[in-house]
């Protein structure tokens, strides 16, 4: 028999076949659609770590007032310079501390920030925006940032501002320009510089020099810190500087027992480490979710076989009859299984296709800048889903198709 | 030729003057059902120059009795028994069968219901294998044949028609009886043509898009015997061919199967509990319990009961 005969009949089975097997393929719909959604999901999440990544700052260690086990384990991805409002605890971050990190190898700049959120007035409206207070001698050369225009803080500021790009374009109704000036709870701010769009929270703050942040943010004190950033020469320098800061306020802090502990060391690159880490265990747990329901519509093609044969098994004694050898029954089941695979395929890609688009809106935006990449499926994916699928319908239509092949003609032809 | 016989026979006439009628012009036309598009029977196990058939029928030809014009029987059947196991019983559905069929012969196996007629055809058209003793077709023992084997056989050898038709009711009328050159690997426009060919011999060259569901009982019978013709094959098998059909429409394809016999010189064996078939009988076998009661030959063309 040809092979064009094979398709020509497993074809016509399939196109005769009743609601109920249609209805199985739903099974491998879902299957491959989460796969390949779950796939392309895993995909854009790790070309966001990588892209953000690529522009992070990964030799800065932040420390942070309060100590929890976990917290220092798996900081918030929001980090790097936010104030640490997650544990409740009244210990705080002094001039002290800085002057015990001060001399220590490799460490460029020492940068003290505080952080809090106000009230913003420009034009006659009202936002409320994160501020944050930074030391204007060092935190220029502390990041990454670029002006759009104007420039970044310098050390003799005062009252003055660079703002993120959204404040400057998207908050208010009237786009904030250099010079110009906003109030702060209610004191006049002017701003020197507007920053490059970064993507996230970053471009929604509005950075001040300390001094004058001190004056603005309620709570806020002189020479209390909501964070010690600090920034060494090279990343190799990030673990064995994270171990001496430890060290050192431990002993300046008079703590003696790691229970005591108030303070938290992080640093941006154990920060990407355990997001990349968080990206893939994620990625790998919800493949075996999806995992799961490929068996399941794995199952369902295999049971969708078998009934199938032993509804066709008058017609399979009959082609057995008129010349079909085993080998003939194998093929036309074989392939007629595939074929299902295929179509569960096709359905699936799309499914998971137009899952894929849909993560945007349903706050899978793990890392910054996520809504702009657009997350439709790769021509690469698409082929491994319809694969996918077709290998799974030939797997699952194996045995039965083995069964009918098996049939004695004798048999087949007496059943009713 | 054969288009003649079927016109003939769809306008109800009696088939037997048509034969008369025909007769004289059958000499100038050796087959029929081979005039039309023809099935390629290079591979055909009938074909004498296959060098293993070739080697076997030599060696065979000593003990091969003649008879019938001296000719070796087509079919031959050696103290068959066929038992059938059902759990801890064993059951004997045929019993010690001796038989012979030659080539151009009507062979009706009369019996009972449950007398053993569908396993005896079942062996006559290589379904299955004896339990004991020996079944050989041209020679050739197929008694202990793998399954591949005899499936190449029953596709270049036999025609099956069966009480219920069998056709596949998901194709229609022309892909069923295209499906045995399928299975033959027959060129896939020289199997269309002979399909249609054997459709129009039916008289169902207006049904090929039909699938059988849309078709009458008799109308599907004639599908089945288009069918069976596909491959060109010696012997056609029909088990209970009229049973689920009207006397007029039995009597139809009756007919046809007598005229493929008279005019191709087909071989045919049909099995049967009803005594319709018996009248174009050259031989009528009788069976029950599954052992043979009586043979009887028949002279001249028409068993007269
Ligand atoms: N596969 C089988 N298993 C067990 N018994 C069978 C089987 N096939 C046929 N028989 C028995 O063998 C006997 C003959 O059956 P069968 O050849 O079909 O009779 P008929 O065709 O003459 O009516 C019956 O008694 C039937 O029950
Ligand atoms: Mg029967």
């Amino acid at each position: 028999m040809r092979n064009a005969t094979y398709v020509k009949m497993a074809l016509n089975m399939l196109l005769h076949s009743k609601l109920r097997s249609w209805l199985t393929i739903i099974g491998i719909v879902i299957g491959v659609g989460a796969v390949v959604g779950i796939i392309s999901l895993g995909d854009s999440m790790e070309a966001q770590v990588q892209s953000s990544l690529a522009d992070m700052d990964l030799t800065k260690i932040t420390i942070t007032p309060g100590y929890s086990g976990a917290q220092s384990r798996m900081p918030g991805p929001g980090g790097g310079g936010s104030g640490s409002d997650s544990s409740s605890t009244d210990s705080e971050l002094t001039d002290d501390d800085v002057d015990a990190l001060q001399g220590i190898d490799g460490v460029l700049y020492i940068d003290t920030q505080i952080s809090g959120s106000e009230e913003v007035d420009y034009a006659g409206e009202t936002a409320t925006l994160s501020i944050a207070g930074v030391d204007p001698q060092v935190w220029q050369y502390m990041n990454t940032l670029e002006v759009e225009s104007g420039r970044l803080l310098e050390p003799a500021d005062n009252n003055v501002a660079v703002i993120g790009s959204s404040v400057a374009t998207e908050i208010f109704d009237q786009e904030i320009g250099v010079n110009q000036v906003i109030t702060v709870n209610d004191k006049s701010v002017r701003v020197v510089g507007v920053l490059e769009e970064e993507g996230g929270s970053e471009d929604r703050k509005v950075y001040m020099p300390l001094d004058s942040a001190v004056d603005l943010i309620e709570d806020a004190e002189e020479d209390v810190f909501d964070s010690i950033v600090v920034k060494v020469e090279d990343e190799d320098l990030v673990d064995p500087t994270i171990e001496e800061i430890e060290e050192r306020l431990m002993i300046s802090r008079q703590i003696h027992q790691e229970k005591d502990r108030d303070f938290s060391v992080s640093s941006s690159l154990s920060m990407a480490e355990s997001v990349t880490e968080m990206t893939s265990s994620m990625t790998l747990f919800l493949g075996a979710i999806a995992a799961v329901s490929l068996l399941v519509g794995a199952v369902g093609i295999a049971n969708t076989m078998f009934t199938s044969v032993l509804e066709k098994t008058k017609e399979i004694g009959t082609m057995k009859a008129i010349g079909a050898k085993n080998r003939d029954i194998l093929l036309i089941f074989i392939v007629n299984s595939a074929m299902v695979g295929f179509v569960g395929g096709v359905f699936g890609v799309m499914l998971g296709g137009f899952v894929s688009t849909l993560f945007p809106y349903m706050g899978i935006t793990l890392m910054k800048g996520a809504g702009s990449s657009s997350s439709s499926l790769s021509p690469d994916l698409m082929v491994f889903g319809l694969g996918l699928a077709i290998l799974i319908g030939v797997v699952s239509g194996a045995v039965p198709a083995y069964r009918a092949s098996k049939l004695k003609p004798v048999d087949a032809l007496r059943y009713e | 030729m054969l288009m003649e016989i079927a016109d003939t026979l769809r306008t109800k006439l009696d088939p037997r003057k048509t034969l008369n009628s025909l007769r004289g012009d059958a000499d100038s036309s050796n087959s029929l059902t081979g005039s039309g598009p023809g099935y390629d029977s290079g591979n055909d196990p009938r074909n004498d120059s296959e060098p293993e058939l070739h080697k076997e029928r030599t060696d065979n030809s000593d003990t091969i009795k003649s008879s019938r014009n001296g000719k070796a029987p087509l079919i031959k059947l050696t103290d068959v028994w066929k038992i059938y196991q059902m759990g801890e019983v064993e059951f004997a559905a045929l019993k010690g069968i001796d038989l012979e069929i030659y080539e151009g012969e009507f062979v009706v196996v009369l019996g009972p219901s449950g007398s053993g007629k569908s396993t005896l055809m079942n062996l006559l058209g290589c379904l299955d294998v004896p339990s004991q003793g020996t079944v050989s077709l041209n020679s050739r023992d197929i008694s202990r044949m793998e399954e591949s084997e005899l499936a190449q056989i029953r596709g270049q050898m036999i025609g099956f028609i069966f009480q219920s038709f069998n056709l596949i009711p998901t194709l229609n009328t022309l892909e069923n009886v295209t499906l045995p050159l399928e299975f033959q690997e027959e060129e896939p426009s020289r199997a269309r043509e002979r399909a249609e060919y054997l459709l129009d011999v039916v008289g169902l060259s207006d049904k090929h898009k039909n699938l059988p569901s849309q078709l009458s009982g008799g109308q599907r019978q004639r599908v089945a015997i288009a069918r069976s013709l596909a491959v060109d094959p010696p012997v056609l098998l029909a088990d209970e061919p009229t049973g689920n059909l009207d006397s007029k429409t039995g009597d139809y394809i009756l007919e046809f199967l007598d005229e493929l016999r008279r005019k191709e010189g087909k071989t045919i064996i049909i099995v049967t509990h009803d005594l319709t078939p018996v009248q174009y009988a050259t031989r009528v076998v009788h069976i029950k319990d599954g052992e043979i009661e009586k043979i009887e030959e028949v002279e001249g063309n028409y068993c007269k009961l």
